[in-house]
């Protein structure tokens, strides 16, 4: 995986999350500040799949896990921004996980 | 022109196609049909879309292409479950096997074909594909963005609407139905203008396209386009109700018209479904089972979903949108054996050596599934007296491959065609209120085109033939490794004469995207969490 910086990230997410809220006609612009679920108006399931095409563009990712983070979070957090997003890509991508023991 | 065009019928059967071919319903496909061969299709087991089309378009079985389900075990140490998508396919298909041999290909709504894999071609993916992101389903870059100016291009009608995709199988209110029907006669004709525009502007030589309404139709309407449940006096709803189902199949012979004529004589057109359909009644709570043969048990907290007595009006439910209830309702300290998913039919056994406290270990794996089995043999329906469970495949016997590890242990058949629900219940069986349409081992199979014998009805086939012979009809050598056989039977002998079918050295498994990649550490009870997490979400409920 060739390393890029978040701001290339950012750069990124943001083109493309701008170009799926134009498919929707969402009006306002995409920001590192978007909510995906109470600004765009994703559902659970959209998020699942565009977990999906993000680690088909930056490799395998606890995107699971991720998830369930905002899950638990108090219902009026219960969001993410495009920011967390980036951030999330950042600190994951390309690390080597550990080995799964159960 | 194109060589090779599948148009897919999703659940298609003679059962429903026959009677409205006789009834000029749908005066195309008679004609086709005569014109040509037709044959049961047989299906795999299980006879679910996912595994189905997956063994269609790789000519190969369940165990070695590595779709089981419409969700999927995360790795074979893993009780979590995913939505199953392209990179869980774990050999070559006919899309990209045509494309390696220098062949163009256009695939439209196909299931698991996404993330789409780059084929010299168009795909636009299909199945569990949720309409806000079919941009990023759609390859190759920039197709999107060229569908959106035809003036029919509807994203939220073409792709995914869980919402909706759930009214199939749970049913709905009665007030919904008109529109519901209605919504996927246009949806086809949306698929429809897709391809029309691709075949004019993208000529390709290998075509799909798939039309899921039928299946649709079938579970939910059965007793609306089934002759056999025709009622004397048909209520104006109920006759309403079945005048559009019978619009659906008018429009959809007339779109199967428009593909053959556009594709021209020169091109073999197959048409196949992935499983046929049969009227069904009986609910069988899977789980409930379980836990009364001891197998199985619930944590102290959760209520049963169903009770018996409940309301006469209230249907069973199978728990579609609740897949993931196995990891954080049952108690895992005291559960051997559990269904995780209504649609497969399966039944796993936990695995003690991969940390369950239960479980089987594997001097004890043989005696419980043992039991199992004889237990599911013997249970008898409490009104009839018949067996409920027709038939419980073992992993080894119907999933053998290399992906065997990541199957359900047991695979049912059920005695009429019924479902599975895994939801809690304190029955074992339940009734619909109406009937609805479920899944049966034999689809369709219809050819016809250059060197195809006409008028001729076959014996059974096999889903895993249909590859082979779209890659001949495509001019793509067959790979030698795959499970389906040429069907020498559907061609004038001559015409094999005239053109042989090449061979050529299969590709063997290949490495799934991010198979073997360890997840990071979780244990059971972290698991149990994490999906109770996503239940708050909402990703899971």
């Amino acid at each position: 995986m060739t390393w890029q910086s978040e701001a290339q990230v950012r750069d990124e997410l943001l083109d493309m999350m701008s170009q799926l809220a134009g498919d929707w006609e969402y009006g306002d612009p995409i920001t590192p500040e978007t909510r995906l679920l109470g600004d765009v108006g994703l559902e659970s399931l959209d998020l699942v799949v565009l977990g999906t095409s993000i680690q088909q563009r930056y490799g395998r990712l606890p995107f699971a896990e991720f998830l369930a983070e905002i899950g638990q979070r108090p219902v009026q957090d219960r969001d993410v921004s495009v920011q967390e997003l980036v951030s999330f890509v950042c600190r994951h991508s390309g690390l080597t996980a550990p080995t799964r023991a159960r | 022109m194109p060589k090779a065009v599948l148009i897919g019928l999703d659940g298609a059967t003679f059962t429903i196609l026959d009677p409205l071919m006789e009834r000029g319903v749908m005066p195309f496909l008679r004609h086709f049909a005569q014109r040509g061969v037709r044959a049961k299709l047989r299906s795999v087991i299980p006879a679910l879309t996912p595994p189905a089309w997956t063994s269609l378009m790789t000519g190969k079985r369940p165990g070695q292409h590595g779709v089981f389900d419409f969700f999927q075990r995360d790795s074979v140490d893993s009780d979590f479950v995913r939505l199953a998508d392209s990179r869980d396919i774990g050999s070559a298909t006919i899309w990209s096997l045509a494309s390696d041999h220098g062949k163009r290909v256009i695939a439209l709504n196909f299931p698991v074909t996404f993330p789409a894999p780059a084929v010299d071609g168009c795909i636009v993916p299909g199945g569990w594909m949720p309409w806000r992101q079919l941009r990023l389903g759609c390859h190759p870059p920039g197709l999107f963005d060229r569908l959106r100016a035809l003036p029919s291009f509807s994203p939220r009608e073409l792709a995914l609407d869980m919402a909706l995709e759930e009214k199939a199988i749970e049913g709905c209110a009665s007030e919904e139905y008109a529109d519901w029907v209605s919504l996927h006669t246009r949806r086809e004709q949306r698929w429809l203008d897709i391809l029309r525009y691709l075949m004019q502007t993208e000529p390709a030589d290998l075509i799909g396209i798939m039309f899921d309404g039928v299946d649709k139709l079938h579970h939910l309407c059965w007793r609306f386009i089934d002759p056999a449940f025709q009622v004397a006096r048909p209520s104006a709803w109920e006759q309403q109700i079945s005048q559009l189902c019978e619009r659906y199949f008018r429009q959809l012979d007339a779109a199967i018209a428009e593909i053959v004529d556009l594709a021209g004589p020169g091109a073999t057109v197959v048409l196949a479904s992935d499983h046929g359909g049969g009227p069904a009644s009986d609910v069988f709570f899977v789980n409930a089972w379980l836990e009364q043969q001891g197998f199985l048990a619930w944590v102290a907290d959760t209520a049963p979903t169903r009770k018996s007595g409940g309301s006469a009006d209230q249907s069973p439910r199978l728990g579609m949108g609740q897949i993931a209830r196995h990891v954080y309702e049952l108690d895992w300290e005291r559960t051997v054996a559990y269904a995780a998913t209504p649609s497969s039919l399966g039944i796993h056994i936990v695995d003690r050596s991969l940390g369950g406290a239960n479980g089987a270990g594997s001097e004890s794996y043989r005696q419980i599934q043992r039991r199992l089995i004889d237990g599911l043999r013997a249970l008898r329906h409490p009104v009839t007296g018949r067996p409920v469970v027709e038939a419980v495949h073992t992993r080894d016997e119907v999933f053998a491959g290399p992906f065997e590890s990541l199957a359900p242990d047991l695979t049912l058949s059920l005695a009429d065609g019924g479902a599975v629900s895994i939801l809690r219940s304190d029955t074992l069986l339940s009734r619909r209120r109406e009937v609805a349409g479920n899944h049966r081992p034999e689809g369709i199979f219809l050819a016809s085109g250059p060197g195809i014998r006409r008028g001729a009805s076959l014996p059974d086939l096999s889903i895993v033939d249909v590859a082979p012979l779209l890659l001949y009809s495509a001019e793509v050598p067959v790979p030698d490794d795959m499970t389906g056989r040429f069907p020498d039977e559907v061609f004038e002998p001559a015409a094999l004469h005239e053109r042989p079918v090449r061979t050529a050295t299969g590709q063997g498994t290949l490495p799934r995207d991010g198979a073997g990649v360890p997840e990071p550490h979780l244990e059971a009870d972290d698991e149990a969490a994490v999906m109770a997490r996503l239940r708050a979400l909402g990703y899971v409920d």
